[in-house]
């Protein structure tokens, strides 16, 4: 049964050699892997203008919809607009490869035959390797240096069950779980530092260990190349319906503008 | 303009961007503050998470009356994104409480 009074006395030596150390190293390498990272990505490939304005048609249509409850647009641009867009969608103006021939059917791309494709997929588990790599490093660097003592006192307990986990060197099976070795304060500033690489890195770091979990390695390759895959043509025509059901939705918020501001100032006749 | 969707329409995304990074920065430093504050008073257990507890609060009272007393015009998500100190921070903080805790009592 131990004591709470009794505390163990630990060399400040610890302290300046281990402690401060990880967490620099750390820090370092986290900066460091941002960067790498920035200097793997290839450039992005520049679509020809075809490609670029068929990915954008239908995000067109959707900013569209998007507001036609109480849009800004007064009805004839709205309408123009609208029709436009519908006409061009059922006639396929605004496919890559031009409008469709008739009766040819229309398969979508093989992902993994297209080559445009497979370069962003190895970009992808490039960027995942990268990360991967440092952090197995540092585990078996720590695991190697500093193992067999006790580092540090957490201030908040913890159950018996993590004992095995953050008391790895150290074989008393009567210590608190609160003295840890140098591995459990690996983790701690694992899930620690991201906050402090958003504060200096800015938003979009690659340093982020939050986002390696996160991501699978699909996830990361898909967002850019997703839409290549997909068939636009059936895309666009359901696009068409979706956009007649938005002109019923239709209003502007113009609409009756000056019977609202009249009302507003007091000016209207009672005579309605 | 009650819907979610209509509320979300009005706000412009490069500011709404600009006005999270500002919230996030913010609330990250107070957290780290507030670690290194119950690491130094040597708070344990409960009260240590007391006192995140009680900044998190404080900080929300500053980013609302900074908001004017009306959040639902600077972020999506109305007060709850105010109060909210987000997963990474509350591992933020038990790093820097462990830190500060561990460099003034365990150390001679």
């Amino acid at each position: 049964m131990s004591s709470n009074a009794v505390s163990l006395y630990l060399d400040p030596q610890i302290r300046d050699w281990v402690l401060f150390p990880i967490t620099v190293v750390m820090i370092l390498v986290g900066i460091l892997r941002h960067y790498v990272v920035l200097l793997l990505q290839s450039a992005p490939k520049k679509l020809p203008r075809a490609a670029i304005r068929e990915q954008r048609a239908l995000m067109r249509s959707n900013i569209l919809r998007a507001s036609s409850a109480n849009s800004p647009l007064p009805p004839s641009f709205y309408q123009s607009i609208s029709q436009h867009l519908s006409q061009a969608f059922a006639a396929g103006t605004f496919l890559k490869d031009g409008p469709p021939k008739s009766d040819a059917p229309t398969t979508p791309a093989n992902p993994l035959s297209d080559p445009s494709q497979m370069d962003g997929m190895m970009a992808g588990m490039k960027t995942q390797m990268v990360m991967m790599v440092p952090q197995m490093v540092i585990m078996g660097w720590i695991n190697f240096f500093f193992q067999g003592f006790v580092l540090i006192k957490l201030p908040f307990p913890l159950t018996l069950g993590f004992k095995s986990m953050l008391q790895r060197g150290v074989e008393t099976p009567d210590m608190d779980v609160r003295w840890v070795s140098s591995l459990s304060w690996y983790f701690l500033n694992f899930f620690g530092l991201n906050g402090l690489y958003r504060l200096i890195l800015g938003n979009d770091n690659s340093a982020d260990s939050s986002r390696d979990m996160t991501t699978p390695f699909a996830a990361a390759a898909v967002a850019p190349q997703g839409p290549q895959a997909q068939d636009y043509n059936k895309l666009f025509k359901a696009e068409r319906d979706n956009l007649e059901f938005a002109e019923g939705l239709y209003s502007w918020v113009g609409k009756d503008i000056e019977t609202t501001v009249l009302k507003k100032y007091g000016r209207l006749p009672d005579s309605q | 303009m009650s819907t979610p969707d209509q509320q979300a329409q009005l706000l412009f995304p490069p500011n709404v961007q600009y006005n999270a990074s500002r919230i996030y920065s913010i609330k990250f430093l107070s957290s780290c503050f507030a670690g290194a504050v119950a690491g130094v008073l040597g708070l344990e257990n409960s009260l240590g998470f007391a006192l995140f507890i009680l900044a998190t609060l404080l900080t929300s009272a500053c980013l609302y009356v900074k908001c004017k007393g009306r959040p639902a015009k600077y972020i999506p998500g109305g007060w709850w994104e105010l109060v909210n100190p987000g997963q990474e921070n509350i591992s933020s903080f038990i790093l820097v409480w462990t830190l500060f805790y561990g460099i003034v009592h365990v150390y001679d």
